[in-house]
């Protein structure tokens, strides 16, 4: 397969299409998946295990420094900012949020960009901010594939439409076609 | 601006060189975020900070500072303080004397909420209590106890749930006042710990990288948490080791909720969670 990473970013209005993406995924999809997703400062459990109820692949928090396997969802812990080293370990970090944001999507889309260069997908969804624009702005300049949900179909299309405005998108996609594509992936 | 890595690589041999500070195995993302932060609020570029670090010591310090990161909170996640006060403490009740480190302590909450602690447990007067921080500013705010109020919104919280709470029996509320331990000026936005509980620790200034041990003692508790994740994993097990060798026979260490000990220090230890036992 020529790509290696899948790296998804998402707020406000996103948790559904996350949860659609996760439970509709191939169950031998090989990459890793991870999730840089905004949430509420003090609802720090039941996220992930709302996500692991519906995902076909095994869904975690990574520890810090933990190796990337194959084959697994990675769910950027509350509160904390979560980069992809170049070593192939995930690592944390609570330096303060970037754009009101801990975890940042642009952190952490920054960091994947580098290490997989045109190796990586990264999709930006549903979300009430700017953050994920910058970040999938780098992707393409790594020669990255570039997938941003249809500000359309989007719960809240500010952050969509904030990745269109600065990015040349590869694809622009309904829920639907997103986990179509991945699912097509070779 | 966007820095390569052979800028970082040329900042932190400039570092290295002209300083006490080497920053080599620091963590490449978080590093990389500081310093590009660094090079925006001095409104300079890499050329222009090495010539700054270059020729001036006392910027030295103030960018060392910058670079490193400094979060922490009183009775900061809740359930390790549960494990500290139900599973390790009981466990250094019977000895003469227990002495504890706070490595990497930023501003001191994380030393307060200990202290807090020891007192309810009646280990107060047997247990010495060291904390460590690279930064001097931060050693100088914890010695002085004042925070900011406004900031802190969880610190009752959190106190409530680890002092006055029993998480085994919902029905016990310990009745245990704030003023016991601190006092909260609202108006003034400030919460200043007791004068009992500032004077009670021994400081240091202390660099991690340097496995030194600035109180020559050994301990029976290291605390390090959120700290190791600035560095990268050689690094980690290198800093790993040498808590090995300065924690007394079945010593404790506790790392944040989201940190594992990952590498050759591994087999050292054994696993309990957020915290690790010495083998």
């Amino acid at each position: 397969m020529k790509h290696k990473a899948v790296i998804i970013g998402g707020s406000a209005g996103s948790f559904q299409v996350i949860l659609e993406i996760l439970a509709n995924i191939n169950k031998d999809f090989p990459l890793p998946i991870f999730l840089s997703l905004h949430r509420l400062k003090h609802i720090r459990s039941g996220f992930l295990e709302a996500l692991s109820l519906k995902s076909v692949l095994p869904i975690k928090e990574p520890f810090d420094k933990e190796l990337i396997k194959s084959k697994t969802v990675y769910l950027a812990p509350a509160n904390y900012h979560m980069y992809i080293d170049s070593g192939g370990r995930f690592s944390l970090s609570t330096e303060p949020p970037v754009n009101h944001s801990r975890p940042s999507i642009d952190l952490s889309f920054f960091s994947a960009a580098s290490k997989y260069q045109n190796k990586l997908i990264g999709i930006i969804l549903s979300g009430a901010n700017k953050d994920g624009a910058e970040g999938l702005k780098q992707v393409e300049k790594f020669g990255g594939l570039t997938i941003v949900q249809d500000p359309s179909e989007s719960q809240i299309p500010t952050m969509p439409t904030a990745a269109l405005k600065v990015t040349n998108v590869d694809h622009t996609y309904r829920t639907k076609q997103i986990i179509d594509f991945l699912n097509s992936l070779r | 601006m966007a820095l390569t890595r052979a800028d970082i690589e040329l900042f932190l041999k400039t570092l290295k060189e002209i300083s006490t500070y080497d920053l080599s195995d620091y963590s490449e993302n978080s590093l990389k975020r500081r310093i590009e932060k660094l090079l925006l609020d001095n409104n300079t570029n890499l050329q222009g900070l090495i010539y700054k670090i270059s020729s001036n010591k006392q910027f030295v310090e103030k960018i060392v500072r910058d670079i490193t990161v400094n979060t922490t909170e009183l009775f900061r996640d809740v359930k390790t303080w549960h494990k500290i006060r139900y599973r390790i403490l009981p466990k250094l009740a019977h000895l003469e004397k227990i002495n504890i480190l706070h490595a990497g302590c930023s501003s001191g909450q994380e030393v307060f909420s200990m202290l807090i602690l020891l007192n309810e447990l009646n280990l107060f007067d047997k247990t010495n209590v060291y904390a460590t921080d690279l930064n001097s500013e931060m050693i100088e705010k914890s010695k002085k106890g004042l925070y900011k109020f406004r900031f802190n919104l969880n610190y009752l919280d959190n106190y409530d749930k680890v002092i006055k709470e029993n998480p085994f029996n919902f029905d016990e509320i310990r009745d245990v006042p704030y003023e016991n331990y601190f006092h909260i000026d609202k108006d003034l936005d400030i919460i200043k710990m007791k004068d009992f509980l500032i004077k009670k620790p021994t400081y240091a200034v202390s660099d991690l990288v340097k496995n030194e041990n600035k109180f020559y003692k050994k301990y029976d508790l290291i605390l390090c948490r959120n700290v190791l994740i600035y560095f990268n994993n050689d690094l980690q097990n290198r800093v790993l080791i040498n808590f090995h060798s300065l924690l007394n026979d079945n010593g404790f260490i506790v790392v944040g909720v989201h940190e594992r000990i990952l590498g050759e220090a591994e087999e050292k230890f054994i696993k309990k969670s957020t915290f690790y036992i010495k083998k």
